[in-house]
């Protein structure tokens, strides 16, 4: 297989994750989890490529380990509820660069780990998604309707006699999964785009929260297919250019929501003259 | 060996002088820029803040050079503080995902240009990594004046942040502009963001804007203590930094990023101080010290309140 169509193909089932990890991150509000967390995941890149193993799995690794941190760090007491991640954010950011620092000559791909670079995608990674895409998938559908409950009714949830971290180990598993295999197209910077973006423009259009997550896949896969091209056609940096077609899919869900509100709205004072009349 | 200087030699260098000032000045900004950021935890949108001053860095350079990358992110900065001013504000379900979204989109689109260029990589880097020893005279009275005005908003918006952080309905029904208040703490967020992006790098800054005062929170709960701790420890973190960079150098030869060895001394400090101040906060755990820990901030994403 060549290197474009592997890209694209790796790009597709990452579109296609953003419809399980995404709508994840985004009903149940983790992205500053997420942002930090794939930028904090930088330095174990940059370790297991000085040893010269897989890139990848220092990442995961690495983010097994970030979780459990700021797991912990998001317990104490007396602080705001965004600390930890901030904190997380900037202990793996400055690590990785004190790391490449240390080590110059040896050929670390900063900007490839830093920003992706989906041509380079190898068939371990298109595995590797692959592999993490089914695992969400069994996830979500032998959990799903309990995160649901959980989600969006945590006092009933409760009240039903289930425990809570269950749910939030296997979500946050799932958003650690989906946030390392992203890394190697995508970049530890612009990794979480290709998965929030288009969970965030679905949740903007869907009639209900069971098409969110069909939705945000086709928007995925269109995002990642089109950044791809987009980079390809303008010669332009293509995780940049994957995180540019995600967000212009959100905003462009963003006008769709506002013009059909405003529709909404205007028919509704035009029933209400009607009865009125 | 005659370049080993000690100290407080060390810091007489010209270039070792400008790192430490330019230290003191973000140590001193950030301090009071944080407590606003704290109090109505924005950390969130800081980190935005930065993602977003990024590609007004690169336009500015591909501009003006060196001297464009100031203008670059003021412009920048200002722009975007308006923008998640407004998303923060909306009060719709999962106003988070909006501001991850135009972070990573804003980053890409700094991405996407700065690829155009030649020298892509090494130039992507010091934008991302910051040059703390290499700080001009020029550049060390950008950050001062920028830093100055972002503490300044935060001092003529004093009253008004507080009242709106710790009684948001009682602030509003006083008559006051939530969006105006709003609008100034993002405003000197987003030029603290600008003061300390050329010396930190444009991911590390947003240690400066959280740690010190999450530190600062957790070994106080006067009110009066929280600005001045969250300025002594970057200050200390900084000049130990500054002083390993400069050793590491001389006696390894190696080159470390010194806004690098800042983040992580502080992020240091911060788990030190977690660790410390464990066995307190498990002994107050009464119904009393709850509350109290509760006095500072609100317990609700900001933007909430309006809804």
């Amino acid at each position: 297989m060549n290197y474009f169509a592997l890209a694209s193909l790796e790009l597709g089932l990452l579109g296609l994750l953003s419809g399980v990890v995404g709508t994840l991150i985004v009903l149940r509000r983790r992205s500053f989890f997420a942002v930090a967390l794939s930028h904090a995941t930088f330095p174990g890149g940059v370790v297991f490529a000085i040893a010269g193993l897989n890139v990848l799995l220092g990442q995961a690794l690495f983010a097994v380990l970030l979780v459990l941190l700021m797991t912990a760090l998001s317990r104490v007491r007396g602080q705001g509820r965004q600390v930890a991640s901030g904190v997380v954010l900037s202990f793996g950011f400055a690590l990785g660069t004190l790391l490449t620092a240390l080590n110059p000559g040896l050929g670390i791909p900063v900007e490839a780990l830093l920003v992706g670079s989906p041509l380079s995608v190898t068939m371990t990674d298109v595995i590797a998604t692959a592999a993490v895409l089914v695992a969400a998938l069994l996830l979500a559908l032998s959990f799903g309707r309990r995160i649901l409950l959980h989600t969006f009714d945590p006092l009933g949830y409760a009240a039903a006699g289930y425990r809570g971290w269950p749910i939030e180990l296997v979500v946050s598993g799932v958003i650690a999964a989906g946030v390392v295999v992203a890394m190697p197209a995508v970049g530890a910077i612009l990794g979480v785009a290709i998965l929030i973006g288009p969970a965030a423009a679905a949740r903007l259009i869907a009639p209900n929260a069971l098409w969110i997550a069909p939705i945000a896949a086709l928007l995925g896969v269109v995002s990642g297919i089109g950044g791809l091209w987009a980079s390809r056609t303008f010669d332009i940096a293509a995780g940049g250019a994957v995180g540019l077609a995600a967000a212009a899919v959100f905003f462009l869900a963003f006008g769709v929501r506002a013009i059909w509100e405003r529709a909404r709205a205007r028919r509704r004072a035009f029933e209400t003259a009607g009865a009125r009349a | 060996m005659d370049l080993d200087i000690g100290f407080l030699g060390a810091f007489q260098l010209p270039f070792m002088a400008h790192a430490l000032l330019t230290i003191v000045v973000l140590a001193v900004a950030g301090g009071i820029v944080g407590l606003g950021i704290s109090m109505r935890e924005l950390e969130f949108i800081s980190d935005g803040l930065v993602h977003a001053v990024f590609p007004g860095l690169v336009i500015g350079a591909a501009l003006g050079g060196t001297e464009g990358l100031l203008p670059g992110a003021v412009v920048a900065a200002l722009l975007a503080s308006l923008l998640f001013t407004v998303l923060g504000r909306r009060a719709t379900v999962g106003n988070d995902a909006a501001i991850a979204v135009v972070l990573t989109g804003l980053f890409s689109l700094g991405v996407v240009l700065v690829s155009r260029q030649s020298g892509y990589v090494s130039q992507l880097q010091e934008l991302l990594f910051g040059r703390l020893l290499t700080v001009t005279t020029a550049q060390l009275w950008q950050i001062v004046a920028v830093a100055l005005v972002a503490a300044l908003i935060m001092a003529l918006s004093w009253r008004r942040q507080v009242y709106r952080a710790f009684d948001p309905a009682g602030f509003e029904a006083a008559g006051f502009s939530a969006l105006r208040t709003d609008l100034a703490l993002t405003v000197a967020t987003a030029l603290l963001v600008v003061a300390g992006v050329q010396a930190l790098g444009v991911l590390m800054v947003i240690a400066l804007l959280t740690v010190p005062m999450a530190i600062s929170r957790l070994l106080t709960r006067r009110f009066a203590l929280l600005v001045p701790i969250a300025i002594a420890v970057p200050l200390v973190a900084g000049v130990l930094g500054l002083w390993f960079a400069f050793d590491l150098s001389l006696r390894a030869g190696v080159n470390v990023s010194a806004g690098a060895l800042v983040v992580l001394l502080l992020v240091a400090a911060y788990l030190l101080v977690v660790v410390a101040t464990a066995p307190l906060r498990l002994g107050g755990r009464g119904d009393r010290g709850g509350r109290g820990r509760r006095s500072i901030g609100r317990e609700r994403p900001a933007g909430e309140a309006s809804a």
